[in-house]
């Protein structure tokens, strides 16, 4: 029997950036095949060349062993490829069914939405999704608007399902769902190929692996058989260092945060209470579920919303009195050495339309570091981000002109770290500082807030990834429907912490 | 093609490939790819290539619509060439620069400032006032007339900038509608208690000499001015700590403001002074050429500013340039009016043509087409 998916000797390339290099790949009917790699390895770009979005320069693509070319997704999709992106490809203001109705036509408009909706539920119900199509898809959550994709891709006829880093945006509960009914579509004769860098999903679900490492396929191996130190390595080409606690004691409380209360932002919970204090030399992890609260918490610290009660303190070093930042502007709070980490890192970290330069110097222009207001000294700007960029690793620099968009996920954070660490705050607060980033790059960030930490910053760590906390913060919060409802000094108990995670009604 | 649906596959696995067809796979065919990034300079080649197109479906336009083609570039030459066309393009360029910068400033902020021609009529309006009223000695009232007309600017373009930072009223329609306001006060002023006594038309009275901006050698000092605000609003939007706090909220205000730029201060202040530059180009025309306050001298100019602001990417030194252009544009348009009578709202349909040609060219700078075999 043919292989569902062969992929051999794919190159691409976006200007002089060779994305792929001689990538092959083949997948198997009825196996789950995890495609592993870093941010960056060309593991989306491969699958985009497989879902008929890019065209590679050159190799060839077999679907059932047959050659194949496609012009565009829609060509792919008739060869049985469906692929679920990690943003949603959904119409917001259109219902479950609408959408689906949408990627796959079905005569007249009422009729063929009878039709599609029927094939909905017959499916979601094989599959055990719990989904009311006829709801708008943006009232439904993360979770199932990803349903949705899959349902959309199945109704396609896909045979051959990708699914894009598909549990980047779920909790571990929701994850794991996924992947099970994953590996049951897989199981009854579909093609599945996972694309993540969580070597976690791919020990408990995949069957194989294919590790990926600079737009290259470096080798495939039997999921089970493989150690997750064997993967690292490959993945990453050498071992990481991962970061420890250094047992200094903390000094006196920089941020007190009394019965802070903020509106719901994104539909989430809102923040209903919220009460901690960090002290100079520790990291403060609030650990949860996302979409508990914590959007409005780090939204209510850094000023990007006035909350609606409650109120945000700090004390600069030195000072004795408290400096009430309650209903601060960002740049007040900037200039009391407050430096933010934002968690959507495109809509409140960078302009991703201007320079390298430009971003790292936005945070300084204002105390006159770079010039008069009459003269923005932007040769001197850039022997700073020179500098900058040099100590925080930000790789892939070629030049200091180049937009910042152009920088990966990993170093786009560096170079926020650079711009808001270099200029030794005494208060931090990073938001899902890690989230989306590979082995290398989270390790590179942790080491940066450790070493804030040690130099006597405050840092408040808001994060989803419960290892994360667990491994660098000193003392641990937990946020639930709004409130902090339990605190646990480090080295924390991971069951206690769960338990607080779910239990608190 | 019921099953072939199914949600799990059951058919043998050769069925998937009914649709395939191996004949097509020879063709070559066009692939559209996106592109990273593309050097300055070819990007100003693109939109070069675009500018010509556009004026050559002008031309084309033109010629059917009766002009021969042998007049079509003699005309366009003479607007340079000929000392009287050349003449009325300095004259015509000030005002248009004026508005140019104008608009560019505005956009800068992401505000889109569609009110320049009621910005214009408060110019106007308020300059004349001066006069009408005799404010100040006659020395110094070209300067007070200017300064009254920017700050009317200013107090009319606060409205909805105000508007805007307050309620989130949507500015693109609000400047838009009280150009009609503006326009209206205008001609209650015109036909009513600033009619000129000595003659019957809605128009005011003579401007005395002293209210009138004086000539230099072969140009009307309003160029010159013109070019000095367009030198100052370029440093102000490049090089100055306010321009690089524009720069950031262009490309990313949530993110601006995080990093601590005084968004509301900064838009505020690059508004306001939009709306006195446009009302400066009133002032300019008012004092400059018609030496009156009349009651069509706005027309025009306010969908010319935002044309050549978005020609020049908003950069006020090529605002400059392509005022000047659009200037020639404007001369050669009453040329082909008087001779030829064609429409002067051709001159707009050119202005279109070229802008349409012009945003197109931006689908060859983020895309590359590659003719793939």
């Amino acid at each position: 029997m043919a292989s569902a998916l062969e992929l051999s000797g794919i190159q691409k390339s976006f200007g002089d950036f060779r994305a792929l290099d001689d990538a092959c790949l083949t997948v198997e009917y009825g196996e789950v095949h995890a495609l592993l790699g870093e941010n960056g390895a060309g593991k989306s770009s491969l699958m985009n060349v497989a879902a008929g979005l890019y065209s590679p320069d050159a190799g060839s693509i077999r679907v059932a062993g047959n050659l194949c070319r496609f012009s565009g997704p829609r060509e792919a999709t008739q060869h049985g490829i469906g692929m679920i992106h990690q943003n949603f490809k959904l119409v917001k203001r259109f219902s479950a069914t609408e959408n689906v109705l949408l990627a796959n036509p079905r005569g007249a408009f009422r009729s063929g939405k009878k039709a599609i909706e029927r094939e909905i539920r017959e499916k979601a119900q094989a599959l055990g999704f719990v989904l009311d199509p006829s709801r708008r898809v943006d009232s439904l959550s993360i979770a199932e608007q990803q349903r949705v994709e899959i349902i959309k891709a199945l109704v396609a006829g896909a045979r051959i399902l990708i699914l894009d880093e598909p549990t980047a945006v779920l909790t571990e509960g929701e994850a794991n769902r996924l992947l099970a009914t994953v590996r049951e579509i897989a199981e009854r004769g579909a093609a599945v190929i996972l694309v993540t860098h969580k070597l976690r999903d791919v020990k408990a679900y995949a069957h194989r692996v294919t590790v990926m490492r600079g737009g290259k396929t470096v080798t495939t191996l039997d999921a089970q058989n493989a150690t997750a130190e064997e993967l690292t390595t490959l993945t990453v080409g050498s071992n990481i260092v991962t970061p420890s606690r250094s047992a200094k004691p903390a000094g006196e409380a920089r941020l007190i945060v009394t019965g802070l209360a903020s509106g719901s932002i994104e539909g989430h919970t809102p923040l209903l209470d919220a009460t901690f204090a960090v002290r100079s030399g520790e990291i403060y992890g609030i650990a949860g579920v996302g979409g508990n609260g914590q959007t409005e918490l780090a939204a209510a610290l850094v000023g990007g919303r006035p909350p609606s009660a409650g109120t945000v303190e700090i004390r600069e070093p030195g000072a004795q009195a408290l400096t009430d930042v309650t209903g601060a502007t960002p740049r007040e709070r900037r200039d009391h050495g407050v430096a933010a980490v934002p968690a959507d890192r495109q809509a409140f970290g960078l302009a991703s339309s201007l320079s390298i330069a430009d971003n790292f110097g936005i945070g300084f222009v204002h105390q006159g570091r770079f010039g008069s207001p009459a003269w923005v000294d932007h040769a001197r700007m850039a022997r700073a981000a020179q500098q900058a960029v040099a100590e925080f690793e930000v790789q892939g620099v070629r030049s200091l002109w180049q937009r910042a968009g152009l920088l990966s996920g990993g170093n786009a954070q560096k170079l926020i770290l650079a711009r808001e660490l270099s200029r030794m705050p005494s208060i931090i607060v990073a938001h899902s500082p890690t989230r989306g980033l590979d082995v290398r790059a989270c390790a590179a960030v942790q080491r940066r807030l450790l070493i804030a930490r040690d130099q006597g910053a405050a840092v408040v760590l808001i994060s989803e990834d419960l290892d994360e906390v667990l491994s660098i913060a000193d003392r641990v919060g937990v946020m639930t429907r709004g409130r902090i409802v339990a605190e646990f000094d480090a080295p924390a108990d991971r069951q206690a912490v769960g338990r607080a995670m779910v239990d608190h009604a | 093609m019921r099953e072939r649906n199914a949600a799990v596959p059951s058919l043998p696995v050769a069925d998937v490939l009914s649709v395939g067809d191996g004949r097509r796979l020879s063709l070559p065919r066009f692939v559209l790819e996106v592109r990273l990034d593309m050097p300055a300079w070819k990007q100003a080649v693109a939109i070069g290539c675009s500018i010509v197109v556009g004026m050559l479906i002008s031309a084309v336009i033109l010629i059917v619509a009766g002009v021969p083609a042998s007049d079509l570039i003699s005309e366009l030459a003479s607007s340079i060439f000929d000392a009287q066309s050349f003449h009325a393009v300095l004259v015509q360029a000030a005002p248009l620069i004026l508005v140019g910068i104008a608009a560019s400033l505005g956009f800068r902020a992401r505000f889109w400032n569609l009110g320049l021609e009621g910005q214009m009529v408060w110019g106007g309006i308020a300059a004349t006032a001066v006069s009408i009223y005799h404010v100040g000695p006659e020395s110094l009232r070209l300067p007070v007339m200017a300064l009254a007309a920017i700050v009317a600017g200013m107090f009319w373009v606060a409205i909805p900038a105000f508007l805007k930072l307050r309620f989130s009223v949507n500015e693109i329609i609000a400047t838009l509608l009280l150009n009609y306001v503006a326009t209206y006060v205008l001609y209650d002023l015109l036909y009513g208690a600033w009619k000129d006594p000595s003659d019957a038309y809605p128009h005011s009275a003579q401007y005395a000499g002293a209210e009138r901006l004086p000539d230099i050698g072969f140009i009307n000092s309003a160029l010159p001015l013109a070019v000095v605000f367009a030198l100052v609003v370029w440093w102000l939007a490049e090089f100055s700590r306010f321009g690089f706090y524009l720069k950031f909220i262009y490309a990313n205000t949530a993110m601006a403001r995080l990093v601590g730029v005084p968004i509301r201060n900064v838009v505020l202040t690059a508004v306001l002074i939009s709306g006195g530059l446009a009302a400066l180009g009133g002032f300019v025309i008012s004092t400059g050429s018609t030496g009156r306050l009349t009651q069509g001298f706005f027309e025009g100019y306010g969908f010319s500013g935002v044309l050549i602001a978005f020609l020049a990417r908003n950069n006020a030194a090529s605002a400059a340039v392509v005022a000047a252009l659009v200037a020639m544009l404007f001369v050669t348009g009453q040329t082909f009016q008087i001779f030829y009578q064609i429409p002067f709202s051709m001159v707009q349909m050119i202005q279109a043509i070229i802008v349409m040609c012009v945003a197109a060219s931006e689908f060859f700078i983020r895309h590359r087409l590659r003719l793939q075999r």
